[in-house]
């Protein structure tokens, strides 16, 4: 699966996500993962804002700036994707008849 | 060739690392333009431990880089130049051939297009991936 | 100073320089005859003494490109030359006239190289512009 793919080269986060049988209630499953995308997503952000800042004061290349940008910009996209994900996979679940 | 692992992360930071490559290799070249007549002044170059080893696939920079492609792996290196060798010098002492440096320039100048334009390409693939095609 | 920002600077420096060279050697070659200047003296050669400019760079951060600039213009203090020219009106009593150490031929090739130099200067500009539109690119 893309997502999947993606995943296991950007951050290192890997993600459960082949598992919205956490019927059980495996809600701990879905935090966990969430936590660590936003996670590095949030790293992301601060290494573009750190890359921009160096842009800024001289110390940096505007190429660099503009690579950390298009990084947290691709981590951005990942999270609202596994968000959506998750939601959907929520919904399924609690479609389910019990 | 080569063990390095080779996945989109190690990609794209190799990419940027030709970028940062290139564009040192500009600022050099400028500064010796800029210094064709200054009396004394010898041809500056950088040498750039790790390309053969990029070549090669051995760079071991890469591998540890693999699941951060962030500025760390592009600032790796920077070199300080070193005196180029095998110039003719002239009367005034100065060893610089404008050619050459402009050649650099335009070389380093297509060096950092080529790798502009991968890495674009490569961004937007992982956005499609992502997007699953949306 | 970020890299290519410091390599057009670098670049830009040199336009000057080049620039001040041409005038200089545009202003030997206009008096390579004036054997009488305001003092009464034949017109000086003056040149230009370049000096680089070497970049401070903080500790971990982008290298800066070096520059050039202008250190001193100077008088070329070589003696003048003496022409035997009895009808001159600058003649001396043996009838030479003092003529400006200026070497037309070399003013000449001075002028051209550093015509050239300024072109190969303004090139590289260009290029590195080029390049920092490029970067901006893959910001898009």
């Amino acid at each position: 699966m893309a997502i999947d793919g993606i995943s296991s080269n950007t951050s290192g986060a890997t993600l459960p996500l082949a598992k919205p049988a956490g019927l059980q209630g495996d809600s701990s499953g879905f935090g966990d993962a969430l936590r660590q995308v936003l996670g590095s997503v949030e790293g992301s952000a601060g290494a573009a804002n750190d890359a921009i800042g160096r842009m800024l004061d001289g110390t940096g290349d505007v190429h660099e700036a503009v690579i950390a940008l298009q990084q947290a910009d691709t981590m951005l996209q990942l999270t609202v994707q596994i968000r959506n994900k998750l939601v959907q996979a929520y919904q399924d679940v609690m479609r389910m008849p019990v | 060739m080569g063990g390095e692992v080779r996945n989109d992360a190690t990609i794209m930071a190799a990419l940027g690392r030709q970028m940062t490559r290139a564009v040192q290799r500009q600022a050099v070249a400028a500064g010796n333009l800029a210094n064709v007549d200054t009396p004394g002044y010898r041809t500056k170059e950088i040498q750039f431990a790790d390309a053969l080893d990029q070549e090669l696939g051995t760079s071991a920079p890469a591998a540890t880089n693999s699941r951060h492609f962030g500025a760390g792996a592009i600032l790796a290196e920077r070199p300080d130049p070193t005196d180029a060798k095998g110039l003719a010098t002239r009367r005034d002492g100065n060893n610089v051939q404008m050619d050459r440096e402009l050649l650099a320039l335009n070389r380093a100048a297509a060096d950092f297009s080529a790798a502009e334009t991968v890495l674009a390409a490569k961004f937007r693939l992982v956005r499609y991936a992502i997007n699953e095609g949306r | 100073m970020s890299t290519l920002f410091s390599a057009i600077d670098a670049s830009a420096s040199a336009l000057d320089v080049q620039r001040a060279r041409m005038e200089v050697a545009v202003s030997n070659l206009a008096n390579a005859e004036s054997t009488r200047g305001a003092d009464g003296q034949p017109y000086r050669r003056r040149e230009v003494v370049l000096e680089s400019v070497p970049f401070d760079q903080q500790i971990g951060a982008a290298p800066t490109a070096t520059g050039v600039k202008v250190a001193a213009v100077v008088e070329d203090q070589a003696a003048f030359r003496r022409r035997y020219e009895p009808s001159h009106p600058d003649a001396d009593a043996e009838g030479y006239v003092a003529v400006p150490n200026v070497d037309v031929p070399e003013e000449m090739v001075d002028m051209l190289g550093a015509a050239r130099a300024y072109q190969a200067n303004l090139m590289a500009i260009g290029l590195i512009r080029d390049t920092i539109q490029r970067a901006l690119e893959l910001a898009k």
